[in-house]
């Protein structure tokens, strides 16, 4: 090269930052779904992984705050994808999809969660209940080192994932496979063992360092009028329950199902399946009707109420039941009307019912899933009070009551206890970035592409095999591809390429601006797709 | 030696005195990197020349040239022609502004593709004389603000057309030529490469957004430039011996008042009725230029949408080959 019209004298002598008023900034934010999840997975990070084809690592990253993705991506309501940016442009990513993916991978392939250390702790732990939160639980707190007993009083694991869940919706070998995952961590598994009877209550906490309580809500809420009881009468748990323990109940012609939850959709759907003609007597208005407001619309999650109306549910919506109609012992129907309020003015669910709108609805089975509590009987020597080393998670501690939220809890609850135990401040940190919306977003640079989704199977009569089909590789690969990775990094070269000063300069792992000459211009800002750059003015 | 950078050779490196959120250094810079140091650059006068080379000191890291105004193209003739008496085939790039090219330096640049020098001419379209206070030129559009056509009572910027400069090159029989912007950079990346292995002589006409003399905010000197292609005004092909080989097709078809509304050049289009109707004929220009190249229903799967899709892992950058790391 001809040294002598670069050398000496290059304009690099000349700082030109100094002209700048404003300066762009490189800043990680946290996606709107990430934000939602309620487990707060790192959903950015890990479809950004799949869409590299790296499906181990992006499992991984997953698993690092929820260990079942494939249970999760088949029954979580994924409020991730109803916060995607990706909606306001073609529809949001099918972010359970990828999550089911990965998952189903992992068990295809036999891949084992890894200890996070290697230095066993000598406190042991006691985790009360196998549903989503105590397995989140126990499952942290093994890869921290620690010893670990899973208490369940059933005799199969995953609590409400195993009794509440349907088959059709989550197949019994996806549950167990992910639980023997995380029980290969060394988890003791201890089942038909119910506090307070099997073990006392004053024995857990004297043998272990710390309790968690993850007990679930298994009582079923039901009217106080005795009227509402007896004869062909059930409780939308106890119906889930005995059908997914495998009884094939035998049903009459007419099923009501009573509530507007997924228990009761889920009860419905399960009674269709057995053969019956089945009604949901629903107090809540049907989505959409009041913008998503709470409480208003029926809380049941959209999908499956579209699945059940396919399969020949029928859905009736704010109405309430008004009385049982008997025939001697018999039950021959219910009378439901029009319901005026759901909730009094203190928002506790108070349905008041329009005399006049009687209407009578026949039915041999009347099944009632209007909400469920928490049984503490046999935990009161650990609740009340509450022992310093005693914690609760899960439906236990209160709503939502989503599985994902218990993922979340019993991650919550692990660092919490680790907190207890060692003396130090809990490493748990929530989510404290700031949030990307679509006005930060250029839609420009990502073109439409439809969302994929997983194919509805032909449902069977009186089949429980799984409804919905998984996404394939070839899928789950574009879906991941499709995120647009609001807010974080993903190395497209856009500032590189614009940057008219070269103060942009690319390095391995990302670019750094050099403010000696950045003019602070703000193009690399305008022109960041997913909003990761920031303008700050400058000080003085 | 600037060598911060191991991904480009910033060949236009910084310290430059270019405005800030310059469409022509921005431009400049991508050219040149994907041409890489190892070519004879010769500037005709115009604001490349004057912010890169100012008070002794220069922001080309490559051998570099500049004469007078007018005649750009003789010198690389020059250059070109003697470069290849000793046998050797470096390249030889021209790069100017567009009254380098349209106005002033034409008939160098006519001579140049006439004799068939193997040179590629770049103009880096801003469309008037910025550097000197944004005076006119052939190039400046229908109906702009400039300091010498001032919008007023009796008229509504300059009255005259751009000048269809692709079309004059063309006439020439030439082997390549083409249109780009800074918006695109797949797009420019894929015309620069190709101009490169093609030999004779050679024009590229990149649109560069100019945020002091087109009068918009800094930051959208690369919007003001994909809107000029997706409103049909500037549209971008490619042209090999006369004929059009090339199109980006528009995914879709903007109104022109997107782009016109961007620059303070056209504000005086949004004032009054006269303005108005200037806007519907900047429209029928638009729409007219999307007949004649078929911007809509060009059979090519290479569109608007393809072409500024954001990948992980960038795009493909320039290419870099090892460096000299000490001079």
């Amino acid at each position: 090269m001809n040294s002598l019209a670069v050398e000496p004298g290059s304009t690099v002598a000349y700082p030109t930052g100094d002209w700048r008023n404003q300066r762009p900034v490189y800043r990680d934010k946290w996606p709107p779904c990430g934000q939602t999840c309620p487990a707060e997975e790192d959903i950015q990070v890990w479809l950004g992984l799949a869409s590299d084809r790296q499906w181990e690592a992006a499992w991984r990253a997953l698993t690092e705050r929820n260990p079942l993705p494939a249970v999760m991506g088949r029954v979580c309501y994924h409020p991730c994808e109803r916060a995607c940016n990706r909606t306001h442009l073609d529809g949001p990513v099918n972010i359970h999809g990828v999550e089911r993916h990965l998952g189903d991978l992992a068990l295809e392939h036999g891949w084992r969660h890894h200890l996070l250390t290697e230095q066993p702790q000598t406190q042991q732990v006691a985790v009360v209940g196998t549903g989503p939160a105590g397995l989140s639980c126990a499952f942290q707190l093994a890869r921290r080192g620690y010893p670990v007993t899973l208490f369940d009083a059933r005799s199969t694991p995953g609590g409400t994932l195993s009794s509440g869940i349907p088959g059709y919706r989550l197949p019994k070998s996806v549950l167990q496979g992910e639980i023997d995952a995380i029980l290969a961590l060394g988890i003791q598994l201890k089942l038909n063992t119910r506090i307070g009877v099997e073990i006392g209550a004053d024995t857990l906490r004297e043998e272990f360092a710390a309790v968690f309580l993850a007990v679930g809500a298994l009582q079923p809420r039901t009217y106080p009028d005795d009227g509402y009881g007896g004869h062909s009468v059930m409780t939308g748990v106890d119906f889930l329950r005995r059908i997914n323990d495998g009884e094939r109940l035998s049903l009459p012609k007419h099923v009501a199902v009573i509530g507007g939850g997924n228990t009761a959709i889920d009860a419905a759907r399960c009674a269709r399946r057995l053969g019956a003609e089945v009604t949901v007597v629903c107090p809540q208005d049907p989505h959409g009707s009041h913008g998503g407001h709470p409480g208003a619309e029926m809380p049941a999650s959209l999908d499956e109420v579209i699945q059940a109306e396919a399969e020949g549910v029928r859905l009736r919506y704010r109405v309430g039941v008004r009385r049982l109609v008997r025939s001697g012992a018999h039950l021959s129907g219910v009378e439901i009307a029009r319901v005026d309020q759901i909730h009094d003015r203190h928002g506790r669910f108070n349905p008041v019912l329009f005399e006049g709108t009687e209407e009578f609805l026949p039915a041999g089975l009347a099944v009632f899933a209007i909400g469920q509590e928490v049984d503490w009987r046999g935990l009161e020597a650990l609740v009340e009070p509450r022992a310093s080393s005693v914690f609760i998670g899960g439906d236990a501690a209160g709503q939502p009551r989503f599985a994902a939220t218990a993922v979340g809890s019993g991650y919550q609850a692990a660092m919490s206890i680790i907190a207890f135990l060692t003396g130090a401040p809990s490493q748990y940190r929530h989510h404290d970035k700031a949030e990307v919306t679509f006005r930060d977003i250029k839609p420009q640079y990502y073109p439409k592409q439809v969302r994929r989704e997983g194919e509805l199977m032909v449902a069977s009569p009186g089949g429980f095999s799984e409804r919905v089909a998984g996404l394939d590789g070839d899928a789950a690969l574009v879906e991941a591809g499709r995120c647009l990775s609001c807010g974080v990094c993903f190395a497209c070269d856009n500032c590189w390429h614009f940057c008219p000063d070269a103060a942009v300069i690319k390095q391995m792992g990302g670019y750094r601006i050099d403010y000696d000459y950045c003019k602070g211009c703000g193009i690399c800002a305008a022109e960041c797709p997913c909003g990761h750059i920031d303008m700050e003015r400058e000080a003085g | 030696m600037d060598t911060r950078d191991t991904f480009r050779h910033n060949v236009l490196t910084s310290g430059h005195r270019a405005c800030s959120g310059c469409g022509e250094a921005m431009a400049a810079r991508m050219v040149v990197d994907l041409i890489g140091p190892d070519a004879i650059y010769v500037n005709a006068t115009g604001c490349l020349q004057v912010f890169t080379t100012h008070n002794q000191q220069s922001a080309w890291q490559a051998p570099w040239i500049h004469s007078v105004f007018a005649n750009a193209a003789a010198v690389a003739s020059g250059v070109e022609a003697a470069l290849r008496a000793r046998g050797k085939d470096t390249p030889v790039v021209v790069q100017a502004g567009d009254g380098g090219t349209f106005d002033i330096g034409l008939q160098c640049l006519s001579g140049m593709i006439e004799r068939g020098h193997d040179v590629l001419f770049v103009c880096y379209d801003n469309e008037a004389y910025m550097n000197t206070g944004v005076q006119r030129s052939s190039s400046t559009p229908h109906a702009v603000r400039t300091t010498t056509t001032p919008p007023g009572r009796l008229s509504e910027g300059k009255h005259h057309l751009k000048k269809d400069l692709i079309s004059i090159i063309a006439a020439h029989q030439m082997p390549y030529a083409a249109t780009a912007t800074v918006a695109y950079f797949p797009d420019l990346k894929a015309k620069v490469e190709k101009a490169m292995r093609i030999k004779g002589p050679r024009f590229l006409h990149v649109l560069s957004p100019c945020p002091l003399g087109w009068d918009h905010d800094a930051a959208l000197s690369v919007t003001v430039a994909r809107l000029a292609v997706e409103t049909g005004l500037f549209p971008l092909i490619e042209m090999e011996y006369g004929a059009v080989t090339g199109v980006m097709r528009l995914a879709r078809q903007r109104p022109v008042e997107e782009y016109l509304k961007l620059q303070g050049r056209f504000k005086h289009l949004f004032a009054d009725k006269e303005g108005a109707a200037e806007i519907r004929h900047l429209q029928a220009l638009a729409d007219a230029n999307i007949r004649r190249y078929g911007l809509l229903d060009a059979r090519t799967e290479w569109d608007t949408d393809r072409a500024v899709q954001a990948q992980r892992q960038g795009r493909g950058g320039y290419a870099v080959s090892p460096k000299e790391t000490s001079l």
